[in-house]
Parts: C-alpha cells; structure tokens; sequence
C-alpha cells in the first residue's frame, strides 16, 4: 500500500434526495418560480400553432373560436403573472445601471421595470382590443 | 429558580469505525443568554465528550471557521444564540454538500482548489514600483466592490446552494462574488485571465438564482447578485462590439 494510500482519510458524502427542495420555503418558491415557466412555454407552442393556422387565410385564424385554446390561456395567465412578477423583481438584483457615473437603487430599477410593464400590457391591449374590433 | 438546560444533537462520524454518520444527544446546562452554539459545543467537548470534533478559531464572527447547519440552516456557530432555540432543542450538523471527515468537520478540499482558481488577488500587467506611490482609489470605486470584498470563506453559501449540492463541479458563490470584487476592483486588470473559469459552463451559468445564498451570509454580501450581474456583463463582453475591453 502506498503512503499516499494509508494516509488517505474516508469521508461520507451524505446524498441529496430528490425532495431537498421540500426542506426550505426558499427552496420551495424557487421551485414554483421555475415551473411556472413550463404552463407559459406551452402556451407559446400552442399560440405558434395558432399563428401557423392564420397561413390558410384570415378565417382559419381566430384563436378565441378555440374554447380549449381561451381555457387553456386562462390557466395559463396566473402562472404568466407569477413568472413575470418574480422576474421583474429580480431585475433590481441583476441590472447595474449608472446615471450620472452613480448606481441607480435597486428600487428604482425595479420600479420602472414594473412601470414599463404595466405600460406595455396597456399598449398590447389596446392594439389587440383594437384590432379585434 | 431551576437551572435552564438545553439539547444539543449533534453529528458523529469516526470514519474509521461508522459506515455513516449518526446523531448523538447531549443535555448541557444552558446557563448564560448570552451562549452561543459554538460555547455549547465547547461546554460538550470540555466536559462531556472530549472526542467531539469541529471547527472554529475566533469565535467572533471573522475566521469564518465555525460554520455548521444549525437545526437544518448553515450557520457560523459562534453567532448562533442558543436563546433562539430554546427550550427546542438544537441540531448541529456539518455543512451540507461538503464530505464529512469526522464529526462536524468537512472536507474544504474542493473549496479552496476553487477559490484559488479565480486568482482572487490584484493582477496587474505591468506592477508599479512602489516607489511611484500606492494605487488611489475614489469611494465611488471602493464602493463598486466593497460588499464582495467583505467575504470571509465560510463556504455557508456553498452549504445553502441546491446547484452546488446537486453538481459539485459548480464553481460556486463564493468563488464567483470573489472574482466580482476583484473584476470591479479599479487596480486590477486581470478579468480577462479571470474568464475562463467564470465564463466556463460549471461557472456562472450553472447557476440558475435560488438565492439562498445570500440569505444565509453572515457577511451580508450577496453571491446571487455577483452571479447574475456577472453573467449580464460576460454576455455584454461577448455581443457588445466594445464588450472585450479590458
């Protein structure tokens, strides 16, 4: 046997069950922030589905006909809300933003990110409310 | 009035006899408010059991050697109040995610190879004499790394990270928010030496935000915000025509 051998000390590594995210809430609501991503990734699968039907003309694109399609949105939009809430909450952690060679405050990212969403949400409704007409 | 007492469970391993650790109890008097879990398991070892085994060293929240999972959260031991617990009773059991050699000490091995391979000093291309005078710094640029600078290698993040716990190849929290504090250290110009590792797929981008580790430091710096903020600029150095910019 070798020195390097004899002198080698055994060690345990406990393992990691597949329930450690059960052991903390953080851990937890990580886990609900991630799979809340799969409803909305699904959603835009069905919505690309959707769009290609509008390649057989105007009358064979018209998503809300679909009853599965608005039941399967509305299941979706809570999911879409928590992932963008969390999201944005988050940018004021990920953005360093200088004005004026000084950092912004996290808040401020964060609230303007909240600000622009609302704004966004506003413009695309009205253009599809409009268009919808 | 009735001396206060306290439980205290704590992990043993012998690697020489245990096929894996187990958990023993201890009934200590809890004497003094002001006791933390670090004293308790000194009270054991002095007076109980001397074959416990552990870590620490100054016993004020600084060496950063003391830190266990207490009652299932990393933490330094010597600024965990017992008065938290009580009259629960406390489990001291070595950090999660790191092999255990004995009792409540792990094995840093993978911690420290790590560490040192971010190069977490000053680099400079060419060293100024020390005659031509020290390298002047604003508070403003002291302030672009102060909170990442005040790690103190306790590896808690390490221990509250489910990615490093899941994939040990991960370079980890503490590493990244190391190399952060010196990338954004104005005397230093040694990111681009720093980027192999931190741009290597079991760097930052292994990492997928839980946060816990920022939860869990005892220093208050925030590895999440090092991660993700570094991941942003690695991305910008990559797009951005300008990016590759020392």
């Amino acid at each position: 046997m070798s020195a390097e051998a004899e002198t080698a000390t055994r060690t345990y590594r406990p393992p990691m069950g597949a329930g450690w995210w059960t052991r903390k809430g953080h851990y937890f609501w990580y886990m609900v922030r991630e799979f809340t991503a799969l409803p909305l990734a699904l959603w835009l699968l069905w919505l690309l589905y959707e769009i290609q039907r509008a390649g057989r003309g105007p009358s064979g694109y018209y998503p809300p006909n679909s009853t599965a399609f608005v039941i399967f949105s509305a299941i979706c939009l809570p999911f879409a809300l928590y992932h963008s809430f969390t999201f944005l909450k988050l940018a004021g952690v990920i953005l360093r933003v200088k004005l004026l060679d000084k950092p912004l405050a996290s808040g401020v990212i964060v609230a303007t990110m909240f600000g622009t969403w609302l704004v966004a949400s506003v413009v695309v409704g009205a253009v599809l409310i409009g268009f919808g007409r | 009035m009735a001396d206060k007492r306290i439980t205290i469970r704590a992990t043993r391993f012998d690697p020489e006899k245990d096929k894996s650790p187990r958990l023993q109890s201890y009934d200590i008097p809890f004497s003094d408010d002001s006791m933390v879990v670090l004293d308790a398991l000194n009270y054991i070892k002095s007076h109980v059991d001397g074959s416990l085994s552990y870590r620490w060293s100054c016993r004020m929240g600084i060496c950063g050697s003391c830190g266990m999972t207490v009652n299932g959260t990393p933490k330094l031991t010597c600024s965990a109040f017992l008065r938290d617990y009580w009259p629960r009773s406390v489990t001291v059991t070595p950090l999660n995610n790191f092999p255990i050699v004995r009792d409540l000490v792990v094995d840093m091995e993978d911690f420290m190879h790590k560490l040192k391979s971010i190069k977490p000093w000053i680099i400079r291309k060419q060293e100024i004499p020390l005659g031509a005078g020290e390298h002047r710094q604003t508070m403003d640029q002291i302030g672009e790394f102060r909170q990442f600078s005040q790690c103190i290698n306790c590896m808690l993040c390490y221990a509250a990270c489910p990615v490093y716990g899941l994939d040990n190849e991960f370079l980890g929290p503490a590493a990244i928010a190391l190399a952060r504090r010196y990338n954004l250290d104005s005397r230093d110009q040694g990111t681009k030496e720093r980027l192999p590792m931190i741009a290597h797929p079991d760097g930052i981008w292994e990492c997928s935000f839980v946060g816990e580790c920022s939860v869990v430091c005892p220093k208050g710096v925030d590895p999440a915000k090092a991660i993700q903020q570094t991941k942003l600029d690695t991305t910008m150095r990559f797009v951005l025509p300008y990016g590759n910019r020392e």
